[in-house]
């Protein structure tokens, strides 16, 4: 008979749990909260800057007595919708093809779609400008050629150039990942009783398919259209020439006033805080409950609907789709890089690689792209440490605060990067932190850590979940103290989520403006914003450089993980 | 009697407002194979968690060898990995990055253990549980049988104070079942293991238990061996959830010592002597026994402790007959060998022993 020698009344009380619990509320709360207060008070601080606080309304009164505050807010709305629409029926038409029927070359078009994904969008909207721009974009130019064309024939400056070049950025390849994975899951057992009960496969698809998944269809649209109000890149390159302004390059403008009008700034952003709050609102009760109704019955469905000669038509449309808006601006990026001076091929040695050597000649260059990397590595390693953890909270079963945390996780989809900016801005500028965090490389990787926290969390707390308690705590019973269960058992397990998030969020902090854009200072520069200096100062060739340069930094790195990502974006 | 290797006293688990476990008591002897039978969210597995102190009871306190191992009013509360449990979860829990010889080893190298010795113990727990030979195989390349066997080599692998099984044998098929619950029961008698098991299983139960505490609703029904709790069901429910059950009710009539029950179409039957004089004249009575404890007789004169019945149905079940039967104004299931047959609408007599009668009062 074993004996066993039990510690004297040990009184462990202290659980590392509730210690991370803590910290990761005090940290959402530090980081989105105080932002987001300072937002809506500052709205009211009518003194100049640097001067001692007076409240009033008097910032409000300005901004909503300038028309342009209300024409940028309806401006958001109306060109999110606008593009939402055309792009929810081709990313699910495009969705339905790759998951549900027998078109050929299903494959090669999920891997574009997954491919454009990535494909960083302020270098597209560059390439877009290549194209169209109305005095020396190729295909204005190539059109004057024909008879009875007069002046140019696109305009990418204006609404509908502002619409198309959506079409081809992040947003539909964005949707079509989101979708495609969700008409994979219709339980196969819905759809074959549905076939056996006597109905052909578009009545099944109608009655039973369609509305399944119609929950998850509406959730994708309401998040689609959230991101699109806070989209910034395209509308500050082709809105702001020609006086099209939304609500964030309207931001972006007064904080470059001279003086500066924060207080109008801080008061449009309050609004729109509360819009996207009561959006957002809407959108999180919608998919609590419903989510996991897709997902229900045994095995994915292997029911493929059989298009017959059409199949042809449909991958001739879907490579058509992908040629056209990925790839022949990816070449036209190409093409911008290496002429001398883009437009001009009558000259005698159009093509030179003289805005390459520029570009590396450039010190500016280097010190940016050593920015940009260390942000980056520095937002992937914070990420994975944080979002493991705050995954893991969320995951478990033990923690009474979960709701709330979740729900602080969300808040970055709800507040646009800009908006977090100006609110990290002041933290920094207004508390201790100063000297550590503005206008440091430090600051701009924090301000990016946060923004990943949707998806990141998500992503670890679905890895925690699928894993369920039993692996951990049969360790614990083991004989394994919680700190070497986490080591041995729990981050060799989601391993590869840990690298997904890294590698996700090492090419989203390459890529992003509007995050770091009110945030660096000439020290702390990173090459995303380089990209958007040179582009301002009309050097296009330069910039199409960089942007390529970026654009196969993303592509390469993405390519290489595609073993890792794959999973999680199934999961998202 | 040896001192218990472990006891709950009076211990409390709610989750809001539910109550999992409801002030149980219960002691476990040094070398039992304990069971805790029961539906499906009536604490059991709450228990065992309580043991493995995956779970922090609310109040009330766990003894091991008579020392607190969860105890909130004394403020202790010794984590999971200082219990020196061993535990075979339902999904066994197997760590698919690991191999199967690294997951019999994990309870040891915690422990610091040589290396020599751990190795020796990992072969020996892999050949106690019929897995020698495949320590360096991958988990997950096991079938559900051979991870079962490898959660039962990791728990024995160091040797547990007691060993925790949580349905270990639900997600196995019937015949691999069998044979498992067999090996168990042998491998706890060799080993002289202290067992605390959990199942829902009442065959199971019956199969492997020194002692079985059928559960619900967090309280303890019954404690007993197979015998007294199958035999002699305290409660309807526990008669119920052990097996078929026949279960007539009617008003009794005190007749000297002798009990009988009068049914409403006024049919009568003896029941036995009263039962320490536990009820009196005119009590609503439900009486419960076994459908193998009733015998089918043909029509004839009824004695004392037979009841006219008519057939309703009947079901073949390869080696006996089922049959439904109308008797004292309910429809009853009993059943009977195959050498005598009756068809349906045949008038029978059905015969009770009165000493297989458990007799239970009908609380109004």
């Amino acid at each position: 008979m074993t004996t066993i020698a039990m510690p004297a009344a040990p009184a462990v009380k202290v659980h590392r749990f509730r210690l991370a619990e803590y910290g990761a509320l005090l940290f959402f709360a530090v980081v989105m909260g105080l932002p987001v207060a300072f937002l809506v008070l500052s709205s009211f601080n009518i003194a100049p800057p640097s001067k001692p606080a007076v409240y009033g309304l008097d910032n409000w009164a300005r901004a909503f007595s300038d028309p342009g505050t209300l024409s940028a807010l309806w401006m958001s709305f109306l060109l999110s919708i606008t593009y939402l629409i055309p792009g929810m029926i081709l990313s699910i038409a495009v969705a339905w093809l790759i998951a549900r029927t027998d078109m050929p070359g299903r494959g090669a078009i999920e891997f574009c779609c997954w491919f454009a994904y990535f494909v960083p969008d302020f270098p597209m909207v560059l390439a877009w400008i290549l194209l169209l721009d109305p005095n020396f974009g190729f295909l204005n130019t190539a059109a004057r050629a024909l008879p009875f064309v007069q002046g140019p024939l696109f305009n990418p400056y204006s609404f509908w150039g502002i619409v198309w070049v959506h079409l081809s950025t992040g947003g539909i390849w964005f949707k079509v990942m989101l979708l495609t994975p969700i008409f994979r899951r219709i339980g196969a057992t819905l759809e074959e009783a549905a076939r056996v009960a006597g109905a052909n496969y578009f009545t099944v698809l109608r009655r039973v398919s369609l509305p399944v998944i119609m929950p998850a269809v509406l959730a994708v649209a309401a998040l689609s259209f959230i991101r699109g109000l806070e989209s910034f890149n395209t509308e500050l390159l082709l809105g702001t020439p020609v006086g099209i302004y939304v609500y964030a390059t309207r931001i972006y403008d007064y904080t470059r006033h001279e003086p500066s009008a924060y207080g109008e700034a801080t008061a449009l952003g309050s609004v729109f805080l509360v819009v996207l709050a009561i959006l957002a609102y809407f959108y999180q009760r919608r998919l609590k409950g419903k989510r996991f109704t897709v997902v229900t019955g045994q095995g994915y469905s292997t029911l493929r609907v059989k298009l017959g000669k059409l199949k042809y038509v449909a991958f001739a449309a879907c490579a058509a789709y992908i040629a056209i808006m990925m790839f022949l601006p990816l070449g036209f990026l190409i093409l911008g890089s290496v002429m001398r001076r883009y437009g001009f091929f009558h000259l005698r040695e159009p093509f030179s690689l003289i805005h390459w050597q520029n570009l590396f000649g450039d010190p500016i260059f280097f010190l940016a792209l050593k920015n940009s990397l260390v942000i980056a590595a520095i937002t992937a390693v914070a990420a994975v440490a944080l979002y493991s953890t705050v995954g893991y909270l969320l995951a478990s079963r033990k923690i009474k605060t979960a709701p709330m945390l979740e729900m602080l996780t969300w808040m970055p989809w709800v507040v646009p990067g800009i908006l977090m900016s100006l609110g990290l801005l002041w933290l920094f500028l207004a508390t201790p932190a100063r000297s550590v965090l503005y206008g440091s490389v430090l600051g701009i990787a924090l301000a990016l850590t946060i923004k990943e926290s949707p998806v990141c969390s998500q992503a670890f707390k679905s890895a925690f979940l699928q894993l369920g308690p039993d692996l951990e705590e049969a360790a614990r019973v083991s004989g394994a103290s919680w700190s070497y269960t986490y080591r041995r058992v729990l981050v060799p397990l989601v391993a590869p989520v840990a690298a997904t998030v890294g590698l996700i969020s090492f090419g989203n902090a390459l890529t992003s403006i509007s995050t770091p854009v009110l945030l660096y200072s000439p020290r702390s520069r990173p090459l995303a914003i380089l990209l958007m200096e040179y582009s301002f100062s009309g050097e296009v060739e330069r910039a199409a450089a960089l942007g390529l340069l970026i654009t196969a930094m993303v592509s390469v790195m993405m390519l290489v993980g595609r073993k890792f990502v794959r999973p999680l974006t199934g999961n998202l | 009697m040896p001192q218990a290797v472990l006891q709950f006293h009076d211990v409390l688990k709610r989750y809001g407002e539910y109550t999992a476990v409801d002030r149980l008591s219960f002691e476990l002897a040094a070398g039992e194979f304990f069971t805790l039978l029961g539906p499906s969210g009536c604490g059991k597995t709450t228990t065992l968690r309580l043991v493995a102190g995956l779970e922090d009871p609310d109040d009330g306190e766990i003894l091991l060898h008579g020392a607190p191992i969860a105890s909130p009013k004394r403020g202790i509360l010794v984590p999971p990995d200082k219990r020196r449990m061993g535990m075979v979860f339902q999904s066994y829990a197997i760590w698919p990055h690991m191999t199967v010889f690294e997951n019999v080893a994990f309870p040891l190298r915690v422990r610091a253990e040589g290396a020599d010795s751990l190795r020796k113990k990992v072969l020996d727990a892999l050949e106690l549980v019929g897995l020698g030979g495949l320590q360096e195989r991958g988990a997950t390349s096991l079938s559900g049988g051979q991870q079962q066997r490898v959660a039962l080599a990791r728990a024995l692998a160091y040797t547990p104070t007691i060993l925790l099984l949580d349905e270990p044998l639900s997600n196995l098929d019937a015949k691999l079942r069998e044979q498992m619950r067999f090996e168990l029961r042998a491998l706890q008698r060799r080993l002289n293991l202290t067992v605390l098991y959990v199942t829902h299983d009442q065959t199971e139960a019956m199969t492997l238990s020194d002692r079985i505490a059928v559960m619900r609703q967090g309280k303890i029904e019954q404690l007993g061996n197979a015998a007294e709790i199958y035999e002699r069901p305290a409660t309807a429910f526990v008669g119920d959830f052990l097996g078929r059950t026949v279960v007539l009710e009617g008003a009794l009539k005190k007749i000297g010592q002798q009990l009988t029950l009068e049914f409403r179409g006024g049919e009568r039957l003896s029941v036995g002597e009263n039962h320490n004089g536990k009820f009196s004249d005119g009590d609503a009575i439900r009486v419960v026994c076994r459908p193998e404890d009733v015998r089918i007789l043909p029509d004839g004169p009824v004695d004392a402790t037979e009841v006219r019945a008519r057939v309703h149905e009947i079901a073949y079940l390869g080696d006996h007959l089922e049959y439904t039967v109308d008797a004292c104004g309910r429809s009853i299931v009993v059943v009977s060998g195959k050498g005598e047959r009756y068809a349906a609408g045949a008038a029978i007599r059905l015969a009770f022993d009165p000493a297989r009668l458990t007799l239970l009062r009908i609380e109004s």
